[in-house]
């Protein structure tokens, strides 16, 4: 296929500004990844700024991963993340689905509930003193279930089981289903995309696991990732109060930011391509 | 669809919410005693870590009891590798829960929720203001009158740092001992050998050497990528130029010739800024100087951009700190060197003596659990003991951590592995022999910093009035005093921005404040 000379101009335009956004996006992780495995002085060496990493070495890691808490830590972050988005992703859809179906008695008030929360929330001492009376404070629970469904991905949900057509339902009930049948091996299959982008969401969610922690929890083996992470960041951060503390390297810091963010880092591309669909779902309405 | 199966589902729903509730009760009682009322969960939840510690001390003083604690810090290691609680939990019958949170603002937003909600912890900390409105609402203990139970805190702490606890004249607080000041300039002897230059002596000098530091290649890299003097901030860079003039750093309030005077309605005050406009003007000082907020300027010296800081000697010259000055360049040497001194003299910068390190409170509502309360004492004069509980969270446990030579205490190797045991230095520490034991190849240092003149403001005694909003006011003074510094504002201006103080940020408010209680403590009165 001859393409003139504009249209060849214009792939060209549009390739260098998606170049310069994907060298937007590389450069910070290259960045923190090259700092995480050199040695801090060759770091202060290089006026503090590294891209491609001369002198590597895994010592920053080996300390991270023996002399600190963050390997309980991410022990806890996983269970989170585990336990949590299966519990997300089985209450979000059971609350969602039978939303989606039009002829649910009381499913005009049940909608008007959950957009409510979407606006309104109780705040934050209100929903402490919940989660205190229920006796969740202190328990790996109380970073699971205050938020076990999110309001807005039950919308995005429902939206989409409304699209799956109706005939459908129709043949399967002819067929002899009932609805347990029809929702787990008929629904569910063709909502794969759906289910994999919120899940994403809450799995993301979950990882980044933070203000729930700090609010709920003050045993300290039950802190997730970006607590102590955050501990090890800050330290650099703050003016220094105390002869004793030791301020970690830099060298030390991106590569708990790396621990920190890898994982999740590592999963996205393989849900990507659900993603994407995922993502424009609600957007037309069926 | 069927209503058969629409009601199935809606069982299932709330069959799962049951579920969920179930679960979520059975996580409560097994992981945390706190918030439920029953003894029986409390004493489940204190098996994890303290197992060691338990058989042995439930003999003594009745049963064990679990005590928590918040403040903000970091570095604390899990429960079962806490050597310094595991001692705690033995010495005093309890199961110690501290938790630690690495910023400020985090944990204030956890104690404001705790605070609110009533589920107080056993001792915080908490900051003067915090002090004084939860003081006022009624959510803190009283402790006037159990002071003879608190013997040997205020033995330890002395009685002007018991007074920093008081709010209306009640104890609301313990005050932790006072701290010595730790920073100075340091100086880079290697760059002064290699221009042939002195230590500066006055702030002429200092700005001569500024200057050939910025302009003289003193690395001999033949490149000009040099300059001579950062900090943190105007406050930090110039706190002992501020000194030489006599001044305090921009809003304390100091004693001079017997009057209470603010730094900012010193007549010197113009005079400084005039200097350090200059200074500045020379190009010898970090252009990002204003964006040094935590510890860039410290960076930066390491990194040999920079000849002269005022930092504090901990991040200069500990061990670990040596080895990154010696990474980047084998010969790199600083040195502290004296204020320089001016009009008034030589101050390094101003020392505050109304405030203390941090501060500690316990809920009324521990009123009513006396034998609690108790134990928060008895944690309280441990760790104020200085035979006994004081020697723990100062250098760690005897034989371990320390040996005794005689009176002398020395570290051994294995010091580090308490190296987090500040966190329970609830009362504070004996500051300078504490830092001399601790950081023996740094002594002179620390000698060296205590000893050098400084402007002593007043600050800390003065309770801010209803009104007057100290960030607004403070930010404001902060971006002015930069205009006038970077010539940007003309300093004839400088009563204009005074008067646009006093009024828009209501800064009289605070100044009759601090008149009225500085002068009720018998300050500005000679």
């Amino acid at each position: 296929m001859v393409k003139g000379l504009e249209d060849r101009l214009f792939n060209a335009l549009v390739y260098a500004v998606l170049v310069f956004c994907a060298l937007l996006a590389i450069f910070p992780i290259l960045y923190v990844i090259s700092v995480s495995i050199t040695p801090f002085g060759e770091v202060l060496r290089n006026g503090g700024f590294i891209l491609i990493p001369r002198d590597v070495t895994l010592t920053a890691y080996k300390t991270l991963l023996t002399q600190s808490n963050l390997p309980q830590a991410f022990k806890v972050t996983v269970l989170i993340t585990v336990v949590g988005t299966a519990i997300n992703l089985v209450l979000t859809g059971l609350m969602a689905y039978p939303l989606s179906r039009k002829n649910l008695p009381g499913r005009r008030l049940v909608l008007l509930m959950i957009v409510f929360t979407l606006i309104f929330s109780g705040g934050l001492i209100p929903t402490y003193l919940i989660v205190k009376s229920v006796g969740l404070i202190d328990s790996i629970w109380a970073m699971i279930l205050p938020n076990a469904i999110w309001s807005f991905n039950v919308l995005i949900m429902k939206s989409f089981f409304e699209g799956l057509p109706e005939e459908l339902f129709e043949s399967a009930r002819i067929d002899g289903a009932k609805e347990f049948r029809i929702l787990f091996q008929i629904v569910t299959p063709l909502s794969i995309p759906v289910i994999m982008t919120i899940g994403l969401f809450y799995l993301v969610g979950h990882w980044n696991e933070f203000f729930q922690a700090i609010f709920y929890v003050t045993d300290r083996t039950l802190f997730p990732l970006q607590v102590i992470v955050r501990e090890i960041l800050m330290q650099s951060q703050q003016p220094l109060e105390n002869a004793d503390n030791i301020t970690p390297t830099q060298t030390l810091q991106m590569a708990s930011v790396m621990i920190a963010s890898l994982p999740v880092l590592v999963v996205y591309p393989f849900i990507q391509k659900y993603f994407t669909k995922g993502m424009l779902l609600g957007s037309i309405k069926g | 669809m069927s209503s058969n199966a629409i009601k199935r589902t809606s069982a299932l729903l709330t069959s799962l919410a049951l579920l969920g509730a179930a679960v979520s009760a059975c996580g409560g009682s097994k992981e945390g005693g706190n918030a439920s009322p029953s003894p029986s969960s409390t004493q489940t939840a204190s098996a994890t870590g303290s197992a060691s510690a338990s058989p042995r001390a439930s003999g003594n003083a009745g049963k064990k009891i679990k005590l928590e604690v918040i403040e903000t810090g970091n570095n604390l290691p899990a429960p079962d590798q806490d050597i310094i609680k595991k001692e705690l939990d033995k010495a005093l019958n309890v199961d110690f829960n501290l938790t630690v949170y690495a910023s400020g603002d985090d944990y204030k937003n956890q104690l404001n929720v705790r605070m609110a909600s009533g589920n107080f912890p056993d001792l915080f900390a908490l900051d003067r203001q915090q002090l004084i409105e939860f003081s006022k609402q009624g959510l803190l203990l009283d402790l006037t009158p159990y002071m003879d139970r608190l013997k040997q805190v205020s033995e330890f702490i002395g009685e002007e740092n018991v007074k920093k606890g008081a709010v209306d004249g009640k104890v609301y607080a313990i005050s932790k001992s006072s701290q010595i000041p730790y920073n100075t300039y340091f100086i880079r002897k290697d760059w002064l050998e290699s221009l042939n230059l002195q230590v500066p002596k006055t702030i002429e000098e200092l700005k001569k050497v500024a200057v050939a530091f910025t302009n003289d290649d003193p690395d001999k890299n033949g490149k000009k990528d040099t300059f001579g003097l950062t900090g943190g901030e105007l406050n930090g860079a110039f706190a002992p130029v501020f000194g030489a003039f006599g001044v305090g750093s921009p809003g304390s309030i100091y004693e001079k010739d017997g009057k209470l005077v603010n730094a900012l309605y010193d007549p010197a005050m113009k005079d400084a800024l005039a200097y350090i406009k200059d200074l500045i003007a020379t190009g010898a000082v970090d252009p990002e100087l204003l964006a040094n907020t935590a510890l860039q300027h410290q960076e930066k010296a390491f990194k040999g951009q920079a000849g002269i800081v005022w930092i504090d000697w901990p991040n200069m010259t500990k061990q670990n700190m040596i080895e990154q000055i010696k990474a980047v360049n084998p010969n790199a040497e600083w040195i502290q060197m004296e204020p320089p001194a001016g009009p008034a003299g030589k101050f390094d910068g101003s020392w505050e003596i109304g405030n203390t390190p941090g501060r500690y409170a316990i809920p009324k509502a521990l009123e009513k659990d006396p034998e609690k309360l108790q134990r928060v004492f008895d944690l309280l004069n441990y760790v104020s003991d200085p035979k006994g509980g004081s020697l723990l969270v100062q250098f760690g446990v005897e034989g371990t951590h320390y040996t005794k030579d005689g009176d002398k205490i020395v570290m051994t190797d294995k010091a580090g592995e308490v190296g987090y045991s500040w966190l329970y230095q609830f009362t504070g520490r004996p500051e300078m022999s504490y830092l001399q034991t601790k950081f023996v190849p740094q002594a002179d240092f620390i000698k060296f910093a205590n000893d050098q003149p400084r402007i002593q403001t007043l600050n800390g005694f003065v309770d801010l009035p209803e009104g007057y909003i100290a960030s607004d006011a403070d930010r404001y003074i902060k971006e002015e005093l930069a205009k006038f510094a970077y010539g940007q504002r003309d300093l004839g201006e400088y009563d204009k921005f005074l008067k646009t103080l006093e009024t828009t940020m209501k800064y009289k408010l605070f100044m009759d404040a601090a008149q009225a209680q500085l002068t009720a403590l018998g300050y500005g009165s000679k």
